[in-house]
């Protein structure tokens, strides 16, 4: 195949994985609205090929330009999509009852690639060359995997206070009774008056398990994130000759950077465990969107390879 | 403080007594050092940070803080006052990160001293292991003494420091996380002071050089220079450079493709150290100080003679400043002895091409590549008013008027007359190369910390810090009831799990579980779970 077909085949396969993604969350939707099986093995099904097509897309991509396929924002959008949904299916292998909560990792997953397809695509073309090192290899690739797990850390901080609240409402007003039997009783009584009036956000798993979930992704996430601006600053020491220079795509990465550090010191700080650390978190996520979309396009500086 | 499993056991009752000064301030020491007020700190960096990428900084692009200035006239003094045009030179941010070093120095020290204590001490007792929330019980039909040494294999293997109160066999692990916590802290800390040496003691400019020329590493010679405050004048490495060749290169779409200078290295005496091709992303070292290729530009030489042929202007380099969008370059050329004065505005075009052959039915267009160079010469006529500072790249029009009607281009090797009878010859074509030169000695100082850093997260995350007691009581029939009970500090949810699994392997040690045994599984008495 020629540069021009392989860049139209990856363009159909990276339409094909939003597609496939879009099918596969509304399928786990459906399995978390009405608890039926049936629809989440579907949409693990949906979401294995869309990944297959979604890999195809990067890799034709990458021959079509003969490079690294993760040079702009378009191509990074595809690749936050291979993460995404490969530490999903990963994860999905070792906890199985997580299948229901797919439907909030694939969300952002698909808006993401949507957004870059339909607004920072760019034909394929060769690096400016300024962005022409093996440096673009590692620690563009750290931030997009550091970026996206930390994104989904705080996607499960958001359904950490979505169901904490739901948790709150539906606490009975007396303290449990002390004695164990008593207090089986009652939980059994809690379960059910929960199952009565519950939302579906009930459904979600508890409020300490999310909340723990959010620290783990986190803590995986943090040290990605710290290597990917080291190895941005080891390679802004080559070609530019300063390690760090408050361009304002490092300003944002560093303010990420502290935020989410300010997240994990609040999870080990009293009065702030719990609700605030997870604002935190949000805060976090809100940093990176915008380090993402809003520096690369609208504030000017070094990093300008957005570009459209 | 994450050191101390338990709190310390309540001090004997103290009569009261009012709180002085002393108490006061050692409470806001106290507070000072806490990990709130890392966190609140941490929180406030970040904001402040944001102000720096709102506004322009001087530092990174003074061409916008000055256009910045154009647009709010009003607005802009009142922000340079408040430092925000250099958000992190300003004695506001630098106030928000002395006071997070302070607090993290604070922390440090008792962090520090509180895990040598418990390093130095030995794992202490469980006392009741009924009260435990992580538990697990079996009884087995080995002896207590052969349940222990099982117990005791089974701890040591999973890296357990061990020690044995009468009949109590006590393990703990995890320090790592702690330790690891504290290199993590301490690189920051070191990164931090690295990060600061080497801004103060040393420098960075730009500096421009033509094809052919040899360029002496002085003041002088920098377009730009940004010395660090403890940076002197005599610390200049004594060094030239010459530029042998420079050349570029675009792909078939016309975007950049490489852009490389030949440059060679001599001492004061012209004696060669180094030669090197210098492009992004590969720069060369010459005496401690980095070379970069930042830029590059085209040197059209001109020549200018009067109506008698006459030289007005023997061949001159004119540096033009080059448009990286269109790749046409703009200079000035001024002929201060012709009377009356003469200024020519130059535009450069590497390959200009007219209305067929331009995409989008454009009236001319530029071919990046240098395939056919043209100069198209504007004439103006009057008073150049060179007495007045101004650009070298632009003539000042106010009192000048044009000289023609139409422009002059020329091919390189081309003369042509203007109105006035006077030539302008193009008579040779260079290119110019801009490089930035950078000193800093803080590097070594800020690599080792950033890998050290690295080193110190990860188990400083991952480690989880265990206690765990074992008990074997002999169960009345020649076997022994086995307890076990645990703390954890990290990983509570999993840490159920791992005790099971730690009994699983004690009663297999310790010959297996004893049949018909109402316990045949660690009971786990968890209550609440907490993470
Ligand atoms: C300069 C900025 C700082 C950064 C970027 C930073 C970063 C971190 C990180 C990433 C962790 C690991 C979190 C975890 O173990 O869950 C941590 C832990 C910790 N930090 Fe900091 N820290 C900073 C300043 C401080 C200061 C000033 C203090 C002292 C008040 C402090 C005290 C601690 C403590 C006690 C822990 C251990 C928490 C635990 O293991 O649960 N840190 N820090």
């Amino acid at each position: 195949m020629s540069p021009a077909d392989l860049a139209t085949t990856s363009d159909t396969l990276a339409w094909l994985a939003v597609v496939s993604y879009v099918v596969a969350a509304t399928l786990f939707g459906f399995e978390f609205a009405y608890r039926t099986r049936w629809f989440g093995v579907a949409g693990v099904t949906v979401t294995v090929a869309g990944l297959a097509a979604n890999v195809g897309a990067a890799v034709t991509r990458g021959l079509a330009v003969q490079r690294v396929p993760w040079g702009n924002m378009y191509e990074f959008s595809i690749i936050v999509g291979i993460i995404t949904v490969t530490g999903f299916l990963v994860w999905l292998s070792r906890r199985p009852e997580i299948r229901p909560l797919g439907v909030f990792v694939l969300l952002p997953a698909v808006c993401a690639m949507a957004l870059g397809g339909l607004v920072f695509r760019v034909p394929a073309g060769p690096l400016v060359p300024a962005l022409n090192s093996r440096w673009i290899v590692i620690h563009v690739a750290a931030a997009i995997t550091g970026s996206s797990v930390l994104c989904l850390a705080s996607v499960f901080s958001i359904l950490y206070l979505v169901k904490e609240r739901v948790e709150r409402r539906q606490r009975p007003p007396a303290p449990p009774l002390v004695a164990g039997a008593a207090r089986t009783a009652d939980r059994v009584e809690v379960d059910q008056a929960v199952a009565r009036h519950a939302s579906v956000w009930s459904r979600l798993p508890s409020a300490d398990t999310l909340d723990h979930l959010a620290y783990r992704t986190t803590a995986f996430g943090f040290p990605i994130w710290t290597f990917a601006i080291i190895a941005g600053a080891i390679w802004a020491q080559a070609a530019w000759g300063r390690y760090w220079g408050w361009d304002p795509k490092e300003t944002w990465s560093f303010i990420s950077w502290t935020v989410f550090a300010a997240y994990l010191h609040a999870r080990a700080t009293a009065g702030w465990r719990g609700r605030r650390a997870a604002w935190l978190s949000i805060v976090g996520l809100a940093t990176l969107v915008f380090n993402f979309y809003a520096v690369n396009t609208v504030i000017v500086g070094l990093h300008s390879y957005g570009g459209r | 403080m994450a050191v101390e499993l338990r709190p310390p056991a309540a001090r004997p009752d103290r009569p009261p007594r009012r709180p002085g000064l002393g108490d006061t301030l050692r409470q806001a020491w106290r507070e000072y050092r806490s990990m709130r007020t890392a966190l609140v700190l941490l929180v406030v960096l970040a904001a402040a940070s944001i102000l720096g990428s709102l506004f322009p900084q001087e530092g990174l692009s003074p061409q916008r803080v000055d256009q910045y200035f154009a647009d709010h006239p009003a607005l802009a003094p009142v922000l340079e006052r408040l430092g925000l045009f250099d958000v992190f030179g300003s004695a506001w941010y630098m106030a928000i990160y002395l006071a997070l070093l302070g607090a993290l120095v604070a922390c440090l020290v008792p962090r520090t001293r509180a895990l040598v204590r418990v390093l130095g001490s030995r794992p202490p007792r469980g006392g009741d292991l009924a009260r435990y929330r992580t538990q697990a019980t079996f009884t087995t039909p080995a002896a207590p003494e052969d349940a222990m040494g099982a117990a005791r294999r089974v701890l040591r293997r999973g890296r357990y420091r061990l020690a044995e109160h009468d009949g109590e066999l006590a393990g703990e692990k995890g320090f790592l996380r702690e330790a690891a916590s504290l290199l993590f802290h301490v690189s920051l800390l070191v990164l931090l002071v690295g990060l600061a040496y080497g801004k103060g003691y040393g420098y960075r400019g730009q500096a421009a050089i033509v094809e052919g020329e040899t360029w002496a590493n002085a003041r002088v010679g920098y377009d730009s220079f940004s010395p660090g405050r403890f940076f002197g004048a005599g610390d200049l490495a004594p060094f030239q450079l010459r530029l042998d060749d420079f050349s570029n290169s675009f792909y078939p779409n016309n975007t950049p493709r490489e852009f490389a200078s030949q440059l060679t290295a001599l001492d004061l005496d012209g004696r060669e150290l180094q030669a090197q091709r210098v492009a992004p992303n590969r720069p060369m070292t010459v005496e401690g100080v980095r070379i970069f290729q930042s830029d590059y530009g085209y040197v059209p030489v001109v020549r200018v003679t009067d109506a008698k042929g006459k030289e007005l202007l023997a061949p001159q380099e004119v540096l033009t400043l080059r448009d990286p969008a269109t790749e046409w370059s703009t200079g000035a050329v001024k002929v201060t002895n012709a009377k009356p004065q003469v200024g020519l505005e130059l535009t450069m075009f590497t390959g200009l091409a007219t209305a067929p052959d331009c995409p989008g039915g454009a009236p001319f267009c530029n071919d990046p590549r240098l395939i056919r160079p043209v100069l198209v010469v504007l004439a103006y006529q009057g008073d150049l008013q060179a007495d007045r500072a101004q650009s070298v790249f632009t003539l000042d029009r106010s009192r000048l008027r044009p000289l023609g009607d139409r422009p002059v281009l020329l091919a390189p090797g081309q003369s042509r007359k203007l109105a006035n009878g006077m030539t302008v010859s193009f008579t040779d074509l260079k290119q110019y190369s801009v490089l930035t030169l950078a000193r800093d000695p803080g590097v070594p100082m800020v690599a080792v910390a950033a890998g050290l850093l690295l080193l110190g997260l990860v188990p400083s995350l991952y480690v989880t810090r265990r206690r765990v007691w074992v008990r074997a009581v002999p169960d009345g029939a020649g076997g022994a009831r086995v307890e076990l009970a645990g703390l954890a500090l990290q990983g509570k949810p999993a840490f159920e799990a791992e005790l099971a699994r730690l009994a699983e392997q004690v009663a297999r040690g310790s010959g297996g579980l004893k049949p018909g045994s109402p316990e045949d599984r660690g009971t786990l008495d968890a209550p609440e779970r907490s993470t």
